[in-house]
């Protein structure tokens, strides 16, 4: 795996080279879009980081993991792995930090860590990713989809609970 | 839509704390993680100032017009209305890295692939209909090896590390599959209030 980003990295200049453009002030040019992306989208960030870090902080995350964890058992998610499933669609760090901390109290083996294994992967940081895809778009309104991206985690949720069912 | 849903988790965060009497931690909480916001931004700005770079060079040799001339059969159809190449070109590479895991590359991709949305949009403020099944699928996961997973597996003394790979490749089918299911679903019944 490696290899793929210096050799993409080769074509893309070589190429640009035998077709000769100025691949130097290119790469300028297009850098330059690229830092004010990012500082685009920065206060977006930083306000769901703040919100994220509310939800953790005041325990408030804790507290709905006890009660939904009866409901995650209903699909078959264990009930250890329960907090790391409402923890990814928020915070990609955190879920690691969960994810890792049931790998050492149960086992990565055990029922707990195998289904934590693949919720983790089942689906990206919900929140995160379509707060700063909004924000470089300068679009206000997703409409629907905050609502279907909530369904693909609670269907990709259920696939990782049945198969360690 | 993130009107509310950022005012409901701030606002039900911070009565929570107030009740559990942790409003000292709340403090701390809130300017710890928008220092890490800004430390996040600076670690990400590299992998934006590289990749656009690069994508700039892709455009001005023709390249992005090859790719996205390759993808169009495929990605057209998931990806209704999309015009211009730049578009094409930067959700092919945003795709095909997130496939490979390569995050740092994708992200920025991603971004310029909803800016150039963005232009060629006749839905205002809002997300068109391209726009919105790109966000879902960047946000359902598609990569095929998830090798951060494998690593703290094998790290927390895994027999079997590999183990969890078919079951991840399955559960994020399935959650990209429903995640595509449901917007075309809620693209049609919404379909109705644009036309107006």
């Amino acid at each position: 795996m490696e290899i793929v980003m210096p050799c993409v990295v080769f074509f893309i200049i070589g190429f640009g080279l035998l077709k000769r453009v100025n691949v130097y002030d290119a790469f300028i040019k297009g850098a330059k879009n690229g830092l004010n992306t990012a500082i685009a989208i920065l206060p977006s960030m930083g306000a769901m980081m703040v919100a994220v870090a509310l939800l953790k902080e005041s325990g408030l995350m804790a507290a709905l993991v006890n009660v939904l964890a009866p409901v995650f058992a209903l699909v078959g998610i264990d009930e250890n792995a329960a907090p790391l499933m409402l923890m990814r669609p928020f915070s990609g760090s955190a879920s690691l930090a969960i994810l890792n901390s049931i790998f050492l109290t149960h086992g990565a083996d055990s029922r707990a860590g195998l289904t934590a294994s693949a919720l983790m992967g089942s689906t990206e940081t919900i929140f995160y990713t379509l707060s700063i895809y909004l924000a470089a778009a300068k679009v206000k309104k997703g409409r629907y989809a905050v609502a279907a991206a909530m369904l693909a985690w609670l269907f990709g949720g259920i696939a990782a609970g049945l198969f360690y069912k | 839509m993130l009107n509310w849903i950022w005012g409901i988790m701030v606002l039900m965060g911070i009565l929570y704390g107030l009740i559990c009497g942790n409003a000292g931690v709340l403090s701390a909480g809130m300017m710890d993680s928008a220092g890490d916001a800004v430390t996040l931004i600076i670690k990400m700005a590299g992998g934006f100032m590289l990749w656009n770079g690069l994508f700039e060079i892709l455009e001005q040799s023709g390249a992005a017009k090859a790719i996205a001339g390759a993808m169009k059969p495929i990605l057209g159809k998931l990806f209704r209305g999309v015009k211009t190449e730049e578009s094409m070109t930067a959700m092919t590479m945003n795709l095909t890295m997130n496939m490979l895991g390569l995050g740092n590359a994708a992200t920025p991709m991603g971004l310029r692939a909803m800016e150039s949305l963005q232009r060629e949009s006749d839905y205002g403020d809002s997300t068109s209909p391209a726009m919105c099944m790109f966000l879902v699928i960047n946000a359902s996961s598609i990569q095929l090896l998830p090798t951060t997973v494998l690593t703290l597996r094998r790290a927390a003394g895994s027999f079997m590390p590999e183990a969890v790979i078919w079951p991840t490749l399955c559960a994020t089918a399935v959650s990209t599959l429903a995640g595509i299911f449901f917007c075309k679903l809620f693209e049609k019944g919404d379909k109705r209030l644009w036309k107006s």
